[in-house]
């Protein structure tokens, strides 16, 4: 029954006028971490076989699922779906494509022709639809922005929730599409859309920031210590009780780091872009990042990973802080990770099919308890762990992270009566404003200093640059020489006392080391809380 | 396995003379009869604070440099410290196992079980094999620890110890009992205040161990006069002669900037005027060497 029912119909359309076979090509983006590739979207529309719809070119699921959110879409919007073997190609064909970027491009080509438009020269489309046909925001849009600009694709188009983002690229139209409708309107009957102009969000800088250090009591010289991992970019292991301020002092850290440049503001909002953390009318990011993933993290989660590597903490934490609580409970494997990335500041993550790499220049900033049950040296409370115990404990502190952080600190517990009760001065009150000017002028001259070299702060400093930038005073290399030797440091803690005592001078807006520099520089060296 | 049979004329003279001697001692190192002749013993708390850190080093190393062998347990805190102490200090050390005589307990601590012995020392057990600990081998062990000694030397005990215990052991066996006083604020130091209520002698400086073995101190103080101090330098001692202090407090009391305090601080201990010990500044312990007795 059903087999001549169906001759019916192909008898009904063989009388219908022949079509002639339609190929059309739309321009559209694909990512591999922060690179763009160029696809190209073809749509042959054939005059010949059943009717069908079929998507080629190493599709993912969510691609392949463009079929039923198109036809939809289309249906949705009043529009007619040609039931005509349609097939879409995404070339180059040996690129995994991930993602659903590719609706808008597929429902374009397919309406040029059901419609019958010219798609305007130089477009590029990309995001995915709503089965009611409007455009949803997207991830990306940054980054299809630049490429767009890089290769002359002057008419972009984005959804607008995504056009903000979009439009801090200079010298391309970007046009904010609100759903498929608009858009065919604009083409068929030259209903204009405006381009979006961009409009930076004003940081929320006073609720972006949780603590200011004002409001920190005590804890004089962590305080300082975050001043000179914030001014020299070095990374910071705070070491106290429970309840001793640790977590409180990194929030307060975001309020003294100087805001981002110009340059870094977009690096870090690529990064967002791409991992599709910007929010829906979100624009350039101007703060710098803090986060601070909980312990249980994965390895793929803090560092980077997957089958089409995502960027992980380390790399949302760009030019910014990365925050780690209970330093030691993170898992081993995961927290020896970080080694390449702090050295390097980037990180490749190689899969058979992409190879990514991100950048992770961040300040790390890692916090532990001195003891399994955390009162070690505690005033108020004794601790109940045996030498074996803490032993085993700080084990757990993998060494070549230890080694790669320049400054160590003491958090101990504040006896809050005690300080309201007296002592306390003024001048230790000082607020996160006038800290971060300090910091933002010793980053100055760090720029000036390094403006030839590719680093950015005296924490990057390798041997070679040490020796290139850092002129000891003889007094200052003789005190070094003293402390190295009854202070026990080694050969690399050594080193880390020259850079920090080249940020410190640097606060302190001395060309010179001077001897209370290396002094000072001292306090923070290694081993010293066992 | 090294043994020394009760019947031996090596075997020492003053372990003989308690109720129950063991018949056999195995040991390890070198048998030197002259290690027993002048001999301190130490107990204390395993629960060591910094100040019993100090305390033991200051006293440990003196005794040591007036040539006097210190006998202690080998558990962790203020025994495993004077043993340590006794080795740094190029002194001899005897440890007193209350476990068989292969065994290392606790394990973790086998470096300085073998820097006791290579550094002219012994370890000694009444047990042979390797045989575990068990809560009745360790009073069994501090008899003999007393045992082996005229005197004993308590540094830090709680209320219910097993320092005490020792105490008590050596209170029956005439020995003489010295307690280091403590801050009654910590827990560690009540046991040794109880000790001195019940007439343990106090020690209140070097002479009064050294002058019990007839010992006058021979020891160059290198008093810190030949350092030359500035003002800040200066008023960081006086502090922290009155009591050991972090160094945020530190810049409170002096009103500086921390950086200030910080770099004067460091300056002073590589000086070696001040040590850093658990988050707190302490003065160097020339100040206790070179305290009279009074």
């Amino acid at each position: 029954m059903n087999y001549f029912s169906g001759r019916q119909v192909l008898s009904v359309r063989r009388k219908n006028k022949r079509e002639k076979n339609v190929l059309i090509k739309v321009t559209s983006v694909s990512f591999s971490g922060l690179t763009t590739i160029k696809i190209d979207v073809e749509i042959n529309i054939a005059d010949k076989g059943l009717p069908s719809f079929d998507i080629v070119g190493l599709p993912n699921k969510a691609v392949a699922e463009s079929r039923e959110r198109v036809r939809t879409a289309l249906v949705n919007s009043n529009l007619k779906f040609p039931l005509r073997r349609i097939t879409v190609n995404l070339a180059p064909g040996d690129v995994p494509k991930y993602g659903a970027f590719y609706d808008l491009p597929i429902a374009v080509g397919i309406l040029s022709q059901v419609v019958g438009f010219e798609i305007p020269e130089n477009s590029i489309f990309f995001v995915f639809f709503s089965l009611d046909g409007s455009l949803r925001h997207t991830k990306g849009a940054l980054l299809a922005a630049l490429f767009a600009r890089e290769n002359n694709l002057s008419n972009f188009f984005v959804p607008r929730l995504s056009a903000n983002e979009a439009s801090v690229v200079k010298g391309i139209n970007v046009y904010p599409v609100d759903n498929l409708n608009q858009m065919i309107n604009c083409f068929e009957s030259g209903e204009e859309i405006k381009p979006s102009v961009y409009r930076l969000n004003k940081p929320a800088s006073a609720a972006a920031v949780d603590f200011d250090m004002c409001e920190v009591l005590g804890q004089e010289q962590a305080k300082r210590a975050l001043e000179i991992a914030a001014a020299g970019g070095h990374n910071l292991l705070m070491i106290g009780s429970p309840g001793s301020g640790k977590t409180m002092l990194a929030r307060a850290l975001p309020g003294i780091m100087p805001l981002l440049n110009d340059e870094e503001s977009l690096e870090v909002t690529r990064i967002y872009s791409s991992a599709g953390n910007i929010p829906p009318g979100g624009s350039l990011i101007s703060t710098r990042p803090f986060r601070a993933p909980h312990h249980i993290i994965s390895q793929a989660g803090l560092v980077g990973g997957g089958t089409h590597p995502q960027p992980g903490e380390i790399s949302l934490a760009h030019r910014g802080i990365l925050f780690l609580d209970e330093f030691n409970e993170f898992p081993r494997a995961v927290i020896e990770a970080l080694r390449q990335p702090i050295e390097d500041g980037e990180l490749t993550i190689s899969r058979s099919l992409e190879r990514v790499t991100y950048p992770s220049r961040f300040i790390l900033i890692a916090a532990a308890n001195p003891c399994p049950c955390g009162f070690l040296n505690d005033d108020g409370k004794e601790c109940i762990c045996t030498k074996r115990e803490i032993l085993r404990y700080r084990k757990k502190l993998s060494g070549p992270i230890l080694d790669r952080i320049d400054l160590h600190v003491d958090v101990p517990v504040v006896d809050v009566k005690k300080l309201s009760r007296s002592f306390y001065s003024q001048n230790n009150k000082e607020n996160s404003v006038s800290i971060r000017k300090r910091i933002t002028s010793a980053r100055k001259i760090q720029q000036k200093r390094f403006s030839e070299e590719s680093i950015h702060t005296n924490s990057e400093m390798k041997n070679r640059l040490i020796k290139k930038y850092v002129n000891l005073k003889p007094d200052s290399e003789a005190l070094l020489m003293n402390g190295a030797e009854s202070l026990q440091l080694s050969a690399r803690s050594y080193l880390k006392v020259i850079k920090l005592a080249r940020t410190i001078a640097d606060l302190e807006q001395s060309e010179d080391i001077e001897e209370m520099h290396i002094a000072e520089a001292l306090q923070f060296r290694p081993g010293i809380i066992e | 396995m090294k043994k020394i049979d009760i019947e031996s004329c090596e075997y020492p003279e003053l372990l003989k003379q308690i109720k129950d001697p063991p018949p056999v001692l195995y040991f390890k190192g070198e048998w030197n009869p002259d290690l027993f002749i002048n001999a301190l013993s130490v107990v204390g708390s395993r629960r060591m604070t910094s100040y019993g850190e100090i305390m033991t080093e200051e006293f440990i190393s003196a005794v040591c440099r007036a040539g006097i062998t210190v006998v202690s347990g080998f558990m962790y805190g203020i025994d495993a410290h004077t043993h340590q102490t006794a080795v740094d200090n190029g002194g001899y050390t005897i440890a007193v196992m209350p476990c068989g005589i292969e065994r290392v307990h606790p394990e973790y601590q086998s470096e300085l079980h073998s820097s006791i012995i290579n550094s002219g020392g012994l370890i000694v057990s009444e047990y042979p094999g390797d045989s575990p600990p068990a809560l009745w081998t360790y009073p069994r062990r501090n008899r003999i620890i007393t045992g082996l000694s005229p005197t004993l030397l308590v540094i830090e005990a709680g209320l219910k110890s097993g320092a005490l215990i020792t105490a008590g052991i050596a209170k029956r066996y005439g020995k003489k009992i010295f307690a280091v006083p403590g801050p009654l604020t910590s827990s560690v130091s009540l046991g040794t205040s109880s000790l001195i209520k019940e007439g343990a002698s106090i020690v209140t400086g070097t002479e009064d161990l050294l002058s019990e073995y007839g010992i006058k101190n021979s020891d160059n103080i290198t008093t810190p006069s030949n350092i030359k101090l500035n003002k800040i330098q200066k008023s960081i001692m006086d502090l922290l002669h009155r009591e050991p202090l972090a160094v945020d407090e530190i810049t409170r009391h002096l009103n500086k900037s921390i950086s200030e305090t910080g770099a004067e601080l460091t300056i002073l201990c590589i000086n070696r005027s001040i040590i850093f010990r658990d988050g707190r500044y302490y003065p160097s312990g020339e100040k206790i060497k070179g305290r009279k007795t009074f």
